[in-house]
């Protein structure tokens, strides 16, 4: 274990990395960077800043930031009660945020879909109770439900992790030394929390900025987002060397995210699970 | 104590909230598969039907089987290799350790569909054909990732100086490992195995690209199905799932001990601790135990099953055959069929194109036939072969000449026009025209109840035709007046569909929606089966409209020419297209077998219109690279306006 030589272990999944991860994105560079005929060009990069393009990503951008300010919203208190309620019950409440994915994602969002429709379950219910109806489905707001929806796990799960970390002394140290709620709050918890907090902001955002499904099926096809050109131009448009330079650019936006995890979560202590 | 209380019951509501958001679509599909209704919007009564179908579908029992086995085997070598990887991270210099951990957060940061197609290339670049093998080798690789992060900081919390003491005290490197160390990253590996296995069974996206003939997964099925409507059983089957899982979840954690209640002291906190490990060690046993004698039962099946010499590897739109006549077939000519689905044609084209799964017949459009013949993708049928050809209508080979003009390549499948569908009761009630043009649907009147076609030469065709121009323009002018006026129609538009317009319709969620005639039979039924207090009625527009045409082709790498042949000449029998048309209700140009058909039906005009009715009605033509880019653009436009 301590041999010099136990770093090779890591050599087969290298290798294995190498061959499907470094490969395939390094086909999807040259496919960004050349035509249909194979010469060098910048055109398919560039093409984002087409007016519709510019539209559907500035859409994803605020799209997803609000849902991820969402679950960062919801699964915070959510993981703070979470914690309170005891080590015993930690791998049950891990279930049971799990046990929703055992389920297909696509037949999940459907189901938002019988829920929230016009003559849908909620106005239904709501109806029945004399309220006023909803109508999100079809527009932004749906969307972003479907996110929060399919997300909210991969925010919860890590900031629940690091939070079952921190040492209950810490906190009544804290308390012991005068710190009302809200000083313990931002003192002790927040900046305790922060790899948690990072790693679940992009486990959430950049799936949201990058998904088409969600959009498709709770947005009534209304609503392009980057994800849904890029889907398209490789399923319908059939041109993939302008798929891949628009994946190019969302490739940016998780290198950033790399870049925040390297930096606010070294140990890897917010890993999501 | 009394705002403690209050606290805490405040807590414990916000918890109830996040469940009930949680599990509300779940108990959503689980009231759906008791709906004796195929509609998702309509409740038809109590069944239990679709919990007897589920077991019988073959298509749903082989992909659960996939879907079981590549989840379990990818998380278990992923799992191997994960560790042994993260033992070795663990031991890295900074710098290197950094880069590691960076390459390993890649498959799980990257957006899905870089991920699924950057795999498929490379496969195809490496010659590896598409199937079982290229879903697991994915699986493992976006696996691995989650593997690693769970076992990191768990070798991190591990005591060298007790594994240097084993050796000390005689022990093996190895025997040191297994008897020191495992034991604490036991854990680890085992909340990474189940994160694996849960992620592998959610996946869809990178599934779906490198996925080959003949396989699917529960989701790549249920994609295939959006289309056309999720068959009942899929909810049937998820609510097994479901209950299954919970109870297992339950016995769990619940049999050994009552867990509420703070830990008194540390020694309890790590008994405690140790017995939720337990927990989740015996949780995915469980599943283990589960998994694998569900596979080992299916794969026996499958073994039996697929020992075929004579092959027909099948390629057509989901929910466009009645399975039955796929058992027939098998049955009186000894052939094996592996049967597949698309979505779209545009889906299916580059899967023909790439050759990574070589399928001997296929069902595309008309336009596509010829966009496939044009770039030599289709072999000549020899029509020998095909007797039964005589019982087509001379029509709709007259008709398939606009796109194969020696008619050659394709034999005439299913035929129908586009049209508009509306819906009585609020037409009446709102005191609207009842629809007769194109036009109509520019009407602000029907502000936010039209329900749109969600494809680029559907869409354009509406617009095109209510301007008088032809549906295969490629007039630039033409085509930018037409994006402008759906530009201005978008805001009237409830959503963009495909086949989902038929349950939005039946369950009356808009007044009018564009749809494709063949659901017209299947629609009426329904309304009337479910006693609605509102027909829908179907029209064909005064400025025409598209008649399309699906027919079968053989592709030019087919492997079973003769036997797509067989299939071909077996379609085109009378009795066989009758079954067909019962059950897919698309109008069928065999005349032999229309005249077996009830009166009524071969007089119901949505389904058979009269060809006088059609003058102003063309077929789609494949228009050229270039002017399928000009659409594409377009109607991007559009869509982002």
């Amino acid at each position: 274990m301590n041999s010099p030589k136990t770093k090779y272990l890591a050599f087969p999944y290298i290798v294995w990395m190498i061959g499907f991860t470094i490969i395939p994105l390094a086909l999807i560079v040259y496919y960004g960077l050349t035509d249909k005929t194979g010469s060098f060009t910048l055109e398919n990069v560039l093409s984002i800043a087409t007016p519709e393009h510019v539209k559907a990503l500035f859409l994803s951008l605020a799209l997803s930031l609000a849902s991820t300010v969402i679950c960062l919203l919801l699964a915070y208190p959510l993981a703070m009660i979470l914690r309170k309620k005891g080590v015993g019950a930690g791998s049950f409440i891990v279930f049971i945020f799990i046990l929703p994915m055992w389920m297909n994602f696509l037949l999940r969002t459907l189901a938002w879909q019988t829920l929230l429709e016009k003559s849908g379950v909620i106005n239904g219910i709501l109806s029945a109770l004399g309220l006023p109806g909803i109508a999100i489905i079809n527009t932004p707001w749906a969307i972003i439900l479907g996110m929060v929806y399919n997300f909210l796990p991969f925010m919860v799960l890590p900031i629940y992790n690091i939070l079952m970390k921190i040492d209950d002394n810490t906190i009544n140290a804290a308390k012991d030394l005068g710190a009302n709620s809200l000083q313990t709050f931002l003192h002790i918890w927040l900046p305790l929390s922060v790899p948690g907090i990072i790693s679940g902001i992009t486990m959430v955002f950049v799936p949201a900025l990058t998904t088409f499904v969600i959009s498709n099926l709770l947005g009534g096809s209304k609503i392009l987002l980057i994800g849904n050109v890029i889907e398209q131009e490789f399923t319908r448009g059939s041109n993939w060397h302008l798929g891949s330079g628009l994946s190019l650019v969302l490739m940016v936006f998780i290198l950033i995210s790399m870049a925040l995890i390297a930096k606010y979560d070294k140990n890897g202590e917010g890993s999501t699970f | 104590m009394k705002t403690k209380k209050i606290k805490k019951w405040l807590e414990d509501f916000y918890l109830v909230i996040i469940l009930l958001f949680l599990y509300a679509p779940i108990f959503t599909m689980m009231v759906l598969s008791f709906n004796n209704s195929k509609s998702r919007t309509q409740w038809g009564g109590f069944t239990v039907k679709w919990y007897g179908q589920m077991f019988e579908s073959s298509s749903i029992m082989d992909a659960l089987y996939y879907t079981l086995i590549i989840a379990f085997l990818s998380a278990l070598i992923a799992s191997i290799i994960g560790t042994v990887a993260a033992i070795g991270i663990n031991r890295m210099k900074k710098l290197p350790r950094t880069i590691t951990i960076g390459l390993n957060n890649i498959p799980m940061l990257n957006s899905e569909i870089v991920t699924g197609i950057s795999l498929m290339l490379v496969f195809i670049a490496f010659g590896i054909s598409l199937g079982f093998k290229t879903i697991l080798l994915a699986h493992i690789t976006f696996n691995i990732p989650y593997v690693v992060l769970n076992v990191m900081p768990k070798l991190k919390q591990t005591d060298y100086s007790a594994y240097e003491a084993a050796q000390d005290l005689g022990a093996t490197p190895l025997q040191a490992f297994f008897k020191v160390v495992f034991p604490d990253i036991f854990p680890g590996i085992l909340s990474g195995f189940l994160m694996a296995f849960t992620m592998s069974l959610d996946d869809f996206i990178i599934t779906h690209f490198t996925r080959g003939a003949g396989i699917n997964t529960l989701s790549t099925l249920i994609y295939s199905e959006v289309r056309r409507g999720i068959q009942p059983s899929m909810y049937a089957l998820s609510t097994v799932i479901f209950i299954t899982v919970l109870v297992l979840l339950l016995i769990t954690n619940f049999a050994p001990e009552n867990q509420t209640g703070i830990p008194a002291s540390k020694a309890e906190a790590a008994m405690k601790k140790r017995r939720r490990n337990n927990n989740i060690r015996k949780g995915i046993l469980a599943l283990a135990a589960f998994t694998i004698v569900a596979s080992v039962s299916f794969a026996t099946y499958k073994k039996y099953a697929s020992s075929h010499s004579n092959e027909l590897y099948v390629y057509n739109w989901g929910e466009y055959i009645d399975p039955e006549v796929i058992e027939l077939f098998e049955e009186e000519t000894g052939i094996h069929v592996t049967y597949d689905m698309f979505e779209t044609n545009e889906e299916m084209y580059p899967v023909i194109e790439a050759g990574a799964v070589q399928y001997d017949v296929v069902c595309p459009s008309d336009y596509m036939i010829q966009k496939m013949a044009e770039n030599g993708l289709l072999a000549e049928i020899n029509f020998d072969n095909i007797p039964n050809i005589s019982n087509i209508d001379e029509t709709f080979m007259e008709q398939s000449r606009s796109f194969d003009p020696q008619n050659r390549y394709s034999v005439p499948y299913t035929w129908g026009t586009v049209g508009i569908l509306y819906n009585t009761k609020i037409i009446e009630e709102r005191g609207l025209p009842v629809p007769t043009r194109w036009s109509d649907l520019w009407n602000p009147a029907y502000a936010g109840e039209i329900l749109m076609q969600d494809s680029v030469r559907d869409a354009f065709m509406v617009a095109l035709k209510s301007l008088g121009y032809s549906m295969n323009t490629v007039d630039e002018t033409e085509l930018t007046q037409a994006r402008d006026l759906l530009i201005q129609q978008k805001p009237l538009v409830q959503a963009y569909v495909i086949d989902q317009v038929r349950d939005k319709m039946i369950g009356g969620e808009a007044a009018i929606g564009v749809i494709y005639s063949g659901e017209m039979l299947f629609i009426q039924e329904e309304v009337k089966n479910l006693g609605l207090d509102y027909s829908l009625e179907y029209v064909i527009p005064e400025e025409g409209t598209n008649l399309w045409l699906d027919s079968w082709v053989i592709p030019s790498n087919a492997r079973n020419k003769e036997n797509a042949e067989k299939w071909i000449n077996f379609l085109c029998r009378p009795d066989i297209a009758k079954m067909n048309f019962d059950y897919i209700t698309y109008s069928t140009p065999n005349k032999a077998a229309k005249a077996l058909l009830d009166e009524d039906i071969q007089n119901n005009k949505a389904i058979f219109p009269d060809t006088d009715k059609l003058v102003n009605c063309e077929v789609f033509q494949y228009l050229g690279d270039e002017a399928d880019t000009l659409y594409n653009e377009l109607w991007k436009e559009v869509k982002s306006n």
